[in-house]
């Protein structure tokens, strides 16, 4: 079979749902390490893929008590495949905490970057903002008088609520066999991005292409 | 001179950054500088005190000159802090998150400071005896290790402080370098005394890696 009959193969109609869920899993793993700002929670996906270790586990539980070392080979495979996908889902979780750590108050205070926490990142962030604010005032900020003590202090001509840098460059590649356009500020002119393409941009320029997953990042 | 321990702070911060542990807490300059800040608010109060509230910017240059340095200065103090403060927190986080116990490594520390001072100069054995963690860290790490071990668990079955290095491999050759008794592990119970040498899993052990207790072979 030649690499080309396999890549013909490859259709999202003909895949199962387990293998699609990987893929994605991948891809919004990439694009979550890759982007500057935080991107939207998976919440389907990751119930999904969280649903499948759980499976995965009890089932290497269950083949684990029987000695049979026949089944050994296969459960050496299948526990790979288990850390693979802990692994994918662990350094997602951590590069958003990682976002979310960088700028907590602009996560907390930007409605449209709030919304697309889960509720338990939502929850780690304002505990963490918390305390992290107690520890300051407990350190010093108490001291200072009246006026000087706030963490989102805009006066003075410096805002203190850093956010993410949005013209990052990225690299991006097209997904869509018709090709994707881009274009608008930033950008010389429109361009098309063919299926395969990869291309350096600004992070503001795709940011919505990416969204709607014509586009990924590499 | 205005500005100058900001600046020495800010060194401090740059240097801890490259650091493997964590530096002494500048209680010193700490203090020095929220002293700095109430003096220069103090000043400005002073100044404007005469004016009884209606003061003119235009009509008395001098004045508004003065009170707009001592108000920069005071920013720029409150910025210092908080960048100093701010990178010491991180680096904290970061040790929870490593799974380091940090109370426990400063004790550690401690005691092996106080013992060798001890023998020395037994009058200063007790300036040994300090931490480098202010106590308002000390309360900041106990709070930040409880949110993180709520957090995680959440997400018992992907391991979240787990290794963020890709998974290669299920087994690994490991080397034991300290004494650790005897661990469970699916297949059976190992006993790991110092020098030898064992082809294990690599999730049963991972923890163990991190604190010293194992060294992985390539």
């Amino acid at each position: 079979m030649d690499i080309d009959d396999i890549l013909a193969e490859v259709d999202d109609s003909t895949i199962p749902q387990e293998t699609r869920d990987l893929q994605e899993l991948t891809r919004t793993w990439v694009n979550e390490r890759s982007a500057p700002e935080l991107l939207p929670w998976p919440a389907e996906l990751m119930d999904r893929v969280l649903e499948r270790i759980r499976q995965q586990i009890s089932l290497i539980e269950d083949r684990t008590s029987s000695t049979d070392p026949k089944s050994s080979f296969t459960l050496i495979i299948l526990q790979t495949e288990l850390e693979r996908f802990k692994y994918l889902t662990r350094s997602l979780l951590r590069a958003r905490l990682a976002k979310i750590d960088a700028f907590p108050l602009h996560t907390l205070t930007h409605a449209p970057t709030r919304a697309l926490l889960s509720p338990s990142e939502l929850q780690y962030a304002t505990t963490h903002t918390a305390i992290l604010h107690r520890h300051f005032q407990n350190a010093f900020l108490g001291q200072f008088p009246e006026g000087l003590r706030k963490m989102d202090d805009s006066s003075g001509g410096v805002n203190m609520v850093e956010g993410p840098d949005l013209e990052k460059a990225v690299f991006v590649r097209g997904r869509r066999e018709a090709g994707v356009v881009i274009g608008g500020e930033g950008v010389g002119k429109e361009f098309l991005l063919g299926k395969g393409e990869v291309v350096v941009v600004r992070w503001g320029v795709v940011r919505e292409v990416v969204g709607r997953g014509e586009a990924e990042l590499i | 001179m205005y500005g100058d321990l900001g600046y020495k702070l800010v060194q401090h911060a740059k240097r801890t950054q490259a650091l493997a542990h964590l530096p002494p807490y500048q209680t010193e300059i700490v203090r020095a500088m929220t002293r700095e800040v109430r003096d220069l608010d103090k000043d400005v109060s002073d100044m404007l005190a005469p004016y009884a509230g209606s003061f003119n910017p235009a009509s008395e240059p001098a004045t508004a000159c003065s009170v707009l340095v001592n108000h920069l200065c005071m920013r720029r103090n409150k910025r210092c802090l908080l960048a100093y403060h701010r990178v010491r927190s991180d680096k904290l986080e970061e040790m929870c998150w490593s799974g380091r116990d940090v109370l426990d490594i400063e004790q550690q520390q401690q005691g092996g400071q106080g013992n060798g001072e001890g023998s020395a100069m037994a009058s200063e054995a007790g300036a040994g005896l300090q931490s480098s963690l202010s106590p308002e860290e000390e309360e900041y790490v106990r709070q930040y290790g409880d949110m993180l071990a709520s957090y995680k668990g959440q997400w018992t079955d992907i391991d979240l402080t787990g290794s963020l290095e890709p998974p290669r491999d299920l087994f690994i050759d490991v080397r034991v370098l300290k004494d650790a008794g005897e661990i469970q592990t699916e297949y059976g119970a190992i006993t790991l005394t110092k020098n030898s040498q064992f082809y294990v899993r690599q999730g049963d052990v991972e923890r163990l890696i991190v604190q010293g207790y194992l060294q992985k072979l390539s």
